[in-house]
């Protein structure tokens, strides 16, 4: 029995890089839903109208957006109906914020259940993106609900870019799990890097077209503008649902390599210092 | 066959707060890649054992002889510094009950829940979620949101998801500490049914000498952090309980970074005295303690002794008064007379608690000692009961003579 290949695990001091062991994920998908569920059901209890906040949320920026952004400051929304043009962009911002604000304190919040039970952790971040998702898509249905007044109404036409609408979700969900994960490593260490985020977030917000087109972007500042993968987004979602030209695919393709090379480094920090982080917080 | 097999586990713990100094220790460790020894404390040290399959095998020692990092490392929940661990089958593991459990969520989204979070699988659940019911005993209030429960129901809830899991291995520190008496019996039954199922490997931390006496197949003992002892659970619980009689009647420690405690408060001496020869039931003693109270907000200071038998069992809990100290050196003693205590084994707990309510410090376990038995006019030998001796008279009249 001492043939080391009949041991099914193995525990040792370092982890090795690129270990991440994703059919262990698939061992605890129970868990995974489960946690989703938890969120779901536990966000709006006690709260007087429950699921609604879903919508409400997103109704009310808008509308505070519209009467600062469009009626004071009247900033362009080229040609788009300000409503739309606003949700969009409220849309896919919030559900950034939401993913990477869900994953960022992963350790922190977890600390209590993470310091007493093994699972695998990376089910706690995915669990908040996806419990997000779900926000997001019912947030969408709304969206629609709005955009057919208006397609009806006359005046907008879509094109066929549309379809590219779920590519545009994971990309943003994959930008904020990405960019939590890292964050939730750091933040577990050092403190402080906490409130500096928050302020950078709000900031970030700004350098993202939620409030304005990326037409009205001087063009010095257009390629570090660009740089950012959810203005990518945003621009093809608004390209896709008001025919807005023009579109841009090569810099959404660029997006994804951006997201992609995030998640990856994401991913393989957190396997890597799961554990050790574990010892100071 | 064996199902887990250690090889030289250590752990190392850096000591202090996370500040400033951290980051330029870790920019420093990257790029000298020389590890920072300042601070070091080792947890544990070559720690070598094996464990076969359908065993039980339990852990005993001081606090901070490293048991509960050995189970964490097993766990997975901590990264051993260094050495590996191999092993077979599926391991689960109990460090506390109730993990996960969501306050706003049903007794029944609970059970789902922290049951998952242990590992099982949505379909084991559903196919015992009846039985967890019914041995919980909370049917009624079972879609009632937890925060709801009384803290009996809400711990009777979370064993009964615990006592259901069915790994292979199974890890379990100190759960059976916390609870009333009855649910520590119906605790130690099932822990005893579930180490009796066939094949089931189970590793066990306890300070209960009793349940480990009782359930046990083998027994380790680890004192800081080294593995000493290792064999039947009689002879070494035996040896263990000796060695902890004569070490522990005095501690002392120079500098407050050198002693146990935290920023609130650090021991600087604790001692058991007696004026005889012999400690025995007749012999009064003076518990005594010094410790560095530095404190910056300091209120309404009350020590407190707790004093165990050797089966975990409190004989008794005193407590001063609430005193305002300021930070500085504080004493306390606590005398205790003779023909009170009976014969036998004890160990003792200093306790600090500020304002009735914030635990500062819990200094568990930080003396203990024998008495000796003492009988004059009697012919019987045998064990004489109870916890306490006190010399009460008992009067015997001669009422009337037939």
């Amino acid at each position: 029995m001492e043939n080391k290949d009949a041991w099914e695990w193995e525990i040792s001091s370092g982890t090795k890089w690129f270990q991440w062991r994703l059919s262990e994920i698939w061992h605890y998908k129970d868990l995974l839903l489960r946690l989703v569920r938890r969120d779901l059901i536990a966000n709006y209890k006690q709260t007087l109208l429950g699921p609604f906040w879903v919508f409400l949320q997103p109704v009310l920026t808008t509308l505070v957006y519209y009467l600062i952004f469009g009626r004071i400051v009247k900033v362009s929304t080229s040609g788009i109906p300000p409503i739309l043009f606003y949700l969009s962009g409220i849309l896919f911002w919030g559900y950034f914020s939401d993913c990477l604000n869900g994953t960022m304190y992963t350790f922190l919040q977890n600390a209590n259940v993470f310091s007493k039970v093994y699972f695998p952790r990376l089910i706690v971040p995915l669990s908040s993106v996806i419990s997000h998702t779900v926000r997001t898509v019912i947030q969408l249905l709304l969206f629609i609900f709005i955009y057919q007044y208006y397609f009806s109404q006359g005046g907008i036409t879509g094109s066929y870019y549309i379809l590219l609408t779920p590519v545009l979700l994971l990309i943003t969900a994959g930008f904020g799990l990405g960019a939590g994960l890292i964050v939730s490593v750091l933040t577990a260490r050092y403190r402080d890097l906490d409130y500096t985020l928050q302020f950078l977030l709000r900031l970030f917000m700004f350098a993202t077209p939620v409030v304005y087109p990326a037409s009205i972007v001087p063009e010095q500042y257009q390629i570090l503008f660009w740089l950012n993968p959810l203005t990518a987004v945003i621009e093809t979602f608004r390209a896709g649902f008001f025919s807005n030209e023009p579109v841009y695919i090569l810099h959404l393709l660029f997006s994804c390599v951006e997201v992609l090379l995030l998640i990856l480094v994401g991913i393989t920090l957190f396997k890597k210092q799961e554990l050790k982080v574990m010892d100071v917080i | 066959m064996i199902a887990i097999k250690a090889e030289n586990i250590s752990k190392s713990y850096r000591l202090g707060t996370i500040s400033a100094g951290r980051l330029r220790e870790d920019i420093r460790h990257w790029l000298k890649k020389q590890p920072v020894e300042d601070h070091l404390v080792w947890a544990l040290k070559d720690v070598s054992f094996e464990v076969n399959q359908g065993e039980v095998m339990g852990f005993i020692g001081n606090n901070g002889a490293g048991k509960s990092t050995l189970l964490k490392i097993i766990s997975r929940i901590a990264a051993p510094t260094s050495g590996r661990v191999f092993g077979k089958g599926r391991v689960a593991s109990l460090l506390e009950v109730g993990s996960g459990f969501h306050g706003e969520l049903s007794g029944r989204e609970n059970i789902f829940l922290n049951g998952n979070i242990l590992g099982m699988k949505k379909r084991e659940i559903q196919a015992c979620f009846d039985e967890i019911v019914a041995f919980s005993g909370v049917e009624q209030f079972i879609d009632t949101p937890v925060k709801r429960y009384s803290s009996g129901m809400y711990m009777r809830l979370a064993f009964a998801v615990a006592a259901h899991l069915n790994p292979e291995i199974l890890v379990v520190d100190e759960v059976l500490a916390v609870g009333d008496v009855e649910f520590q019996r119906k605790c130690l039954g099932k822990m005893k049914e579930i180490s009796g199922r066939k094949g089931k490997t189970v590793l066990f931390v306890s300070h209960n000498t009793q349940a480990l006496l009782n359930l046990c197949d083998r027994v380790i003992t680890l004192h800081k952090g080294q593995l000493i002892d290792e064999g039947k659970p009689a002879e070494v619980i035996g040896s263990y309980l000796k060695n902890l009689q004569s070490d522990y009647l005095y501690q002392e420690y120079d500098t407050p970074d050198a002693a146990p405690g935290n920023d609130y408060i650090r021991i600087k001496k604790v001692s058991l005295q007696y004026d005889t020869e012999l400690f025995d039931i007749r012999t009064p003693f003076i518990i005594r303690f010094e410790c560095w109270y530095a404190d910056r907000d300091p209120g309404s200071l009350i020590a407190g002794i707790h004093l165990f038998n050797m089966a975990g069992e409190c004989i008794f809990d005193v407590a001063s008064k609430g005193t305002s100290l300021q930070p500085g050196l504080i004493s306390g003693e606590c005398r205790i007379p003779g023909n009170f205590l009976n014969n036998g084994a004890y160990y003792l707990s200093i306790v600090f608690v500020k304002d009735t309510t914030t635990r500062l410090f819990y200094f568990e376990g930080c003396l203990s000692f024998n008495v000796e038995d003492y009988r004059e006019n009697t012919a019987w030998f045998g064990k004489w009961m109870g916890y306490v001796r006190p010399d009460f008279p008992v009067i015997l009249n001669q009422q009337d003579v037939v």
